[in-house]
């Protein structure tokens, strides 16, 4: 027997490259006669475009061609983003291309070009733009709807009722409810309610979206950073206008994406249209300044909840109004999987969500790890300890308490999950952080320090079905797997192959994964996102392993006589069981297969394949034995994946500081594929939810609409140093019934998880007073502690 | 060489921003020129015409020309004139030291100054003696002329004031008003306990404006005290400079200078009055 | 004419190897020439295409400005091109110095501190951010404070010395040589001269395009740390949002002379309030004689702030600046 993969730690093919810096990214690459583009960027939030003179940059030397945005094929109507606009909607936005010789002209070229601009008026601030005269951020309206952009305006009693510190609730865009709120929050024994403010931030992925795309023979070959690679190449056809079939994309290495280059960004239709323009090869390098305003954002909320508790710690009401910023365009829809997620925490008996998507004349929205469900968590944990103070009820108890099991529900229409190993999460994370003992030291005090500990559970959607898997016995004797996923970071490419060397019952240094480049043949895929990846693709691969065994078997017993049932496959060979020496190897197998053709050699394949992976194998028919397959296992119910973060801080209440002294998490994630992988997406997410809880900003100048957070350094995202060095992890490692793996994605709850962690372990310090917004930086802690004015109203934004 | 100062704004506007510096050094050259052309062409003729004794007759040996709060004003003005030009535009040429406040409180006295210039100018003197009407211009015509050197032509007397000490002073007038108004916006601009700060109580452009009305104002003070003090010690002129510092002239400059018809001995009023008080 | 950023544009560099050519050059290039040492200042302005001076005159093979040497008053004297890591590990800084060891060793991260010198720390250019935005304001020569305004975002900002400007100086080892009483060697074409620390920087009262004293065509050489105080105590605390690669919100640097119990002396400075680092003589005259208890840190802290003003979002700033007072007469070990 092999050693079985699946849950142990292995190096992943592509890290040495990546440590040793052979790794290629974007802009690693060149092309014969490639040149170079710059963007023009709009300086104003919101503008039209009354007429450009480029004459000086194109009388300019070296200078090749300008694009602009009438030049880009007809995208979506409606709301739709382009890569380049003539009506800029947020400071940053790209008016135009520039293409030149070297960077050097083309920026040159791209400071001579004059633009005339008539400014439009802009909307920072949802709440601004919900006042009766308030801007809109769009000419077309301020709220989001079914794919068109509406008008809604609340009356002045509103925000006058509310008054500065609390939510003006008017009309909702969307609202839905689950048994009756009110008369539930009658019988409540507690009642805790909050204004709470979640900030948008910027993804910041360490390698900016830069492009390069040159045409040979109609064909498109465009290298990029995306999340996924089979999903882009759909996308990308769309941005240049062709069919995707002539669109070779080229990424295998992505520099992070955190759900902002899912599949394909905005950016790359400019060198992919400028180089057939120009007849060169082009590359677009985004700078870190450009990324910061193309890279996505976060969605900010704007948000209120009331909820109530029976006596025994039991979640009996929820109600939550949430007013979101979604940017310009709008395309996030955080604030509703807000209200989903939010039963997937605490199952409240009785629940009331609104919600107001509001366009904003900020930089584009779009997932960031965790969309949604990062927010909410922040926002209603610590409410959730408020209440247990008052109730008397642990704040672990009270988790435990309110938590789904197996028969839990999610979102307005209560449907099942597939597993929910909650509360052996809980109890698993309590122990490895010692929850007993460190919740003695709430409100210690040491010199001017002062411990606060605290925890927060968070839930994210974690797979999906209906994927292909691709897999090749070459002549060589090896597995090749071929991989539509995209290789974002997170081990996936190769995790998700695992289950295949464990159907195969085949060592690991026999399998070659094939990945991020769609000349390669790839099957169909999920798009790497909403941590679908390791759920639907350990699927997908475990399927079309499962269809290679048979064919083995097929093949063997066609070969040797028999049927197919005496055959096992093991070590890399198909032999008649209880005899290894009869049998055929990988090599052999391959070898057969390509002389007998048909099923065997992927001249046939399954009719229920999708038409790209179909595609695939016919580009691959007669290469080896080859067997695709479609994940048809069955499935009923929502794939949730848990993480409980636990913290001990010390706050100094001399200057506002924190200090996180102990971190321990622990999930319900299914089977464990990776552990160290685990352990890396876990860790990572919850440091990323710290730092959008403790440290890292998103300022715009209200009065310019122009932010200034475009370093790393201004944005504050956390450091190594901002973490203790060592925090702890455990999994549940039960795997989830209904995945014949059993594995379940991982890396986007643990985001909520370390900031409602960091957030309630900060109100513990506080004597459980909660501040109710992120970020909570030293200057508001101190403010408050010093009973001096806050530095900032309860409901700003962008602080 | 470039009269203004631009920039371009947050939103890449191209907006002016004040004037040039450079303008100082045209003001101070333009200024020295003047002087020294002035020095050179027009002869240092102190004025010893014979008077009429008929005229004479009843006039007191001193005549008020400067009551003690013109003087007043005028010291007051020009001592807080020099604060202001000292601290705008040395820092300016690289004499540096903390100017703002010391700026800022002059000019808020050199508003108090003219406030106080223009309630004694409607309020105890007779306005009119400032205007320049046809007189003034037939005057203006004869002194540029005998000044030029046409020695045939007599010098006409003036009134109290003589066309181009008005002349002066209406160009000055505008400057330092110009001046006072764009200040009292741009206290808007810096930290002060008179005005809340409200920086952007004006777009870009018309600030720029401001700046740059304020900076020309100030530069053409510049030249205009060059001009002023240059006149001031002035041989032939230093009995007036005399009398701006103890109020009075003698009654043979009053009538060597002064039209009697136009400047009357009863509005002259004598020293002795001056000693009343106005 | 649109804007473009994070693209050097092109300028003749010198390198020369001794300070007599690189003051020769900088004469000559004036205020279109720019000195570069670490870079770390530098290259920010270049990026984006703010700062585009004709001639950049590289220190980098200045060699007789880099090393730590014993000084002539049993000081130390340190070269001004000496790298922030050189400082903070130095035997005799942390010996005789550790005030200056600790700031030094606090500023950025490891790879900044290999490649930012001390000298550059000292002299860099105010952070804040509507200035290097390149936007036109006072401190690049324009008629306006973006920062000062009631709807400004200025958390990072003054709340003493401000004078139309309101940024501050993002330093860390100035307020520990000021604290220090260090002097600064300054060199031109004209010849040598010498500043106390305290008198080298200059706030924007005096000139509000310029932090320290050094005009086009002068170069800082040297740093000469005076022979240290007998049995001092010292403190230095930086207070930021991460604890890596981040400018401090408010930092305080304390040297005590104490003995029998009692300050005979002090020098209290703290940074990142003021658009210089702010010498504290109010509070060092009233806690001498005193005992360095936390009464006398606590009444040290409100002399501290006396006078103090809060723009729209840093008040937290006049808290923190009595309470790192307090603690660096309270806490100075």
């Amino acid at each position: 027997m092999a050693e079985n993969v699946i849950g142990t730690d292995i190096s992943p093919p592509d890290l040495r490259a990546k440590i040793t810096g052979r790794a290629r990214y974007a802009e690693d690459f060149r092309a014969e006669g490639m040149v170079f583009a710059k963007l023009l960027l709009s300086p104003m939030p919101h503008a039209r475009v009354r007429s450009v003179d480029t004459s000086r940059a194109e009388a300019m030397e070296g200078v090749l061609g300008i694009l602009r945005a009438s030049e880009l094929p007809q995208q979506e109507q409606g709301i739709g983003e382009a890569a380049l606009t003539d009506e800029p909607k947020y400071e940053g936005e790209p008016i135009l291309a520039v293409a030149a010789v070297d960077e050097t002209t083309a920026a040159a070229a791209v400071e001579a070009i004059r633009v005339d601009f008539e400014q439009l008026p802009f909307v920072l601030d949802p709440l601004e733009s919900l006042r009766e005269g308030g801007p809109d951020a769009r000419l077309d309206g301020n709220v989001g709807g079914r794919g068109e952009a509406t008008t809604l305006k609340w009356p002045n009693s509103v925000f006058d009722e509310a008054g500065p510190d609390r939510l003006p609730m008017g009309e909702p865009a969307t609202e839905w409810t689950i048994g009756d709120v009110d008369a539930a929050f009658d019988e409540a024994a507690v009642i805790v309610e909050e204004t709470i403010v979640h900030q948008s931030v910027t993804h910041h992925p360490m390698e900016p979206r830069s492009c390069m795309a040159y045409w040979q023979n109609g064909k498109l070959f465009l290298h990029g950073s995306t999340q996924s690679t089979e999903r882009t190449r759909g996308s990308v056809a769309r941005m240049a206008g062709v069919e995707a079939d002539d669109v070779v994309f080229i990424g295998e290495y992505c520099g992070g994406g955190f759900g902002s280059k899912i599949s394909g960004v905005p950016s790359m239709a400019v060198p992919a249209v400028l180089s057939r323009k120009i007849g060169r090869p082009v590359m677009l390098r985004i700078t870190r300044y450009e990324e910061n305003y193309i890279g996505r954002a976060r969605a900010g909320f704007q948000g209120w909840a009331r909820i109530g508790f029976r006596g025994d710690g039991r979640m009996t009401a929820l109600d939550l109004y949430i007013v979101q910023d979604g940017g310009p365009y709008g395309r996030a829809s955080d604030f509703s999987t807000a209200g989903t997620v939010a039963t997937a925490i605490y199952q409240p008996e009785n629940m009331r969500f609104q919600g107001v998507p509001v366009y904003t004349n900020t930089p584009p929205r779009s997932a960031q790890r965790a969309p949604g469900g990062a927010q909410i968590v922040a926002m209603l944990e610590p409410l959730v300890d408020k209440a247990a103070r008052e109730l008397g009820v642990d704040r672990l108890e009270i988790r435990k308490i309110n938590a789904p099991g197996h028969d839990g529900w999610l979102g307005p229409n209560q449907g099942p999950f597939t597993s929910a190993y909650v509360r052996e999460a809980l109890d698993l994370g309590g122990e490895l952080f010692g929850w007993e003992e460190k919740s003695q030291l709430s409100g210690q005090r040491n010199g001017t320090k002062v411990t606060g500990v605290g925890m927060g559970l968070s839930p994210f959607t974690a797979g999906s079905t209906g994927r292909d898997g691709l897999l090749v016995i070459r002549p060589d004797g090896k597995l090749y797997v071929h991989q539509g996923i995209g290789n974002l970071g997170t081990h996936s490419i190769a995790d998700t192959a695992r289950p295949a060397a464990d159907v195969l019952d085949l060592a690991w240094d026999d399998v070659v994964i094939v990945w991020g480049d769609t000349s390669k043949h790839l099957p169909f895929s999920t798009v790497q996102a909403g941590s679908q990846t390791t759920h639907a693709h350990t699927r997908a691969n475990h399927a079309a392993a499962t269809a290679l065994v048979g064919l083995l078997q097929e093949l063997a017993a066609s070969e040797l006589g028999g049927s197919p049932g005496d055959y096992r496959v093991s070590e890399g060979r198909v032999f008649r069981a209880g005899n290894r020496a009869a049998g055929l190897s990988f090599a052999q197998a391959a070898e057969r297969a390509m002389a007998m053709g048909g099923r065997f050699s992927g001249e046939v394949v399954p009719e229920d394949l999708n038409d790209a992976t179909k595609a695939a194998v016919a580009g691959l028919a007669g290469e080896g034995l080859i067997a695709a397959a479609r994940d048809n296992y069955p499935q009923a119910g929502a794939v949730f994946t848990w993480v409980a973060t636990f913290a001990q801080i010390e706050l100094d209440v001399e200057t506002g500081e924190v200090e996180i002294v102990d971190l321990a998490s622990s999930t319900d994630c299914g089977t464990v594929m990776h552990p160290r992988s685990l352990a890396g997406q876990t860790n990572g997410g919850v440091f990323q939810g710290i730092g959008m809880a403790k440290s890292q900003r998103w300022v715009f100048d209200p009065k310019w609409g122009i932010p200034f957070t475009k370093r790393f350094y201004t944005a504050r995202p956390p450091g190594i140093l901002d973490v203790p060095l060592s925090p702890r992890f455990a999994a549940v490692n039960e795997p989830d019934p209904h995945t014949p793996v059993g594995a379940k994605g991982i890396g986007e709850p643990p985001v909520g998880a370390g900031e409602a962690a960091y957030a309630c372990a900060v109100a513990d310090a506080m004597g459980g007073l909660c501040l109710c917004r992120t970020p909570l930086t030293s200057d508001m802690i101190l403010a408050e502690l010093e009973g001096r004015p806050r530095p900032y109203g309860l409901l700003d934004t962008h602080v | 060489m470039e009269f203004l100062r631009r920039a371009l704004n947050p939103w890449g506007e191209n907006v002016p921003i004040g004037v040039s510096w450079d303008l100082i050094w045209a003001a101070v050259i333009i200024g020295a020129a003047f002087v020294v052309g002035h020095a050179l062409l027009v002869p240092k003729k102190v004025d010893t015409g014979e008077i009429d004794e008929d005229e004479a007759r009843g006039l007191p040996a001193k005549l008020l020309r400067h009551t003690t709060g013109a003087r007043g004003f005028h010291w007051s003005m020009s001592v807080t004139m020099f604060a202001l030009l000292i601290t705008a535009f040395f820092p300016v040429i690289g004499i540096q030291f903390p100017w703002v406040t010391i700026h800022w409180i002059a000019g808020v006295l050199l508003i108090l100054t003219v406030i106080y210039h223009i309630y004694h100018v409607f309020a105890k003197q007779d306005f009119w003696t400032m205007w320049i009407d046809r007189r003034d211009v037939e005057e203006g015509k004869l002194g540029l002329k005998a000044a030029m050197g046409q020695a045939d032509i007599e010098r006409p007397r003036a009134g109290k004031y003589p066309v181009d000490q008005k002349m002066f002073h209406h160009v000055a007038m505008i400057a330092t008003l110009g001046a006072v108004v764009t200040g009292v916006l741009m206290m808007f601009r810096v930290d002060n306990f008179l005005l809340p700060m409200n920086t952007y109580m004006f777009g870009d452009t018309a600030w720029g404006w401001i700046y740059v009305i304020h900076g020309v104002c100030g530069i053409g003070l510049i030249f205009l005290v060059i001009a002023h003090v240059y006149f001031a010690i002035r041989p032939e002129k230093r009995w007036m400079t005399w009398s701006m510092i103890n109020g009075w002239i003698d009654r043979e400059r009053y009538l060597q200078n002064h039209d009697p018809a136009r400047w009357t001995v009863a509005e002259a009023g004598s020293a002795a009055a001056d000693a009343e008080g106005d | 004419m649109a804007v473009i950023r994070d693209m050097i544009p092109p300028f003749e560099l010198f390198q020369p190897a001794g300070v007599d050519d690189a003051v020769r050059l900088m004469d000559q290039y004036g205020d279109q020439g720019w000195v570069l040492a670490g870079g770390l200042d530098t290259f920010d302005w270049f990026k984006d295409r703010i700062k585009r001076p004709a001639a950049v005159i590289d220190l980098a093979a200045v060699d007789e400005i880099r090393g730590i040497a014993d000084g002539a008053s049993g000081g130390l004297d340190i070269g001004a091109m000496t790298s922030l890591t050189d400082i903070a590990e130095h035997g005799g800084v942390q010996g005789a110095y550790p005030l200056l060891a600790e700031a030094a060793g606090l500023v950025a991260t490891p790879q900044i501190r290999n490649q930012g010198t001390l000298g550059g720390n000292i002299v860099q250019d105010t952070r804040c951010w509507y200035y290097r935005s390149g936007w036109p304001c006072y401190r690049a020569g324009g008629n306006i404070c973006y920062a000062g305004t009631r709807r400004s975002m200025n958390r990072e900002h003054c709340i003493v010395g401000a004078d139309r400007c309101v940024a501050v100086n993002p330093s860390d080892t100035a307020p520990a040589l000021v604290a220090l009483d260090a002097e600064m060697v300054v060199v031109s074409t004209s010849g040598e001269r010498t500043f106390a620390a305290t008198d080298f920087f200059i706030g924007p009262d005096i000139d509000i395009e310029r932090m320290t004293v050094l005009e086009p065509g002068d170069l800082l050489t040297r740093i000469v740390l005076p022979a240290p105080w007998e049995g001092a105590r010292w403190y230095f605390e930086k207070i930021r949002d991460r604890k890596s690669w981040d400018f401090s919100l408010v930092s305080v640097a304390s040297m005590l002379q104490v003995q029998g119990g009692v300050i005979q002396d002090a020098r209290i400075v703290v940074n990142s309030i003021a658009p210089y680092p702010v010498r504290m003589g109010a509070v060092e005259a009233a806690i001498r004689g005193r005992e360095p208890s936390d009464e006398t840190g606590q009444m040290a802290g409100e002399i501290a702030v006396e006078g103090a003003r809060a723009l729209r979002h840093n008040d937290y700033k006049i808290a923190l600046t009595r309470n790192l007072v307090k603690r660096s007469i309270r806490d100075a070990a």
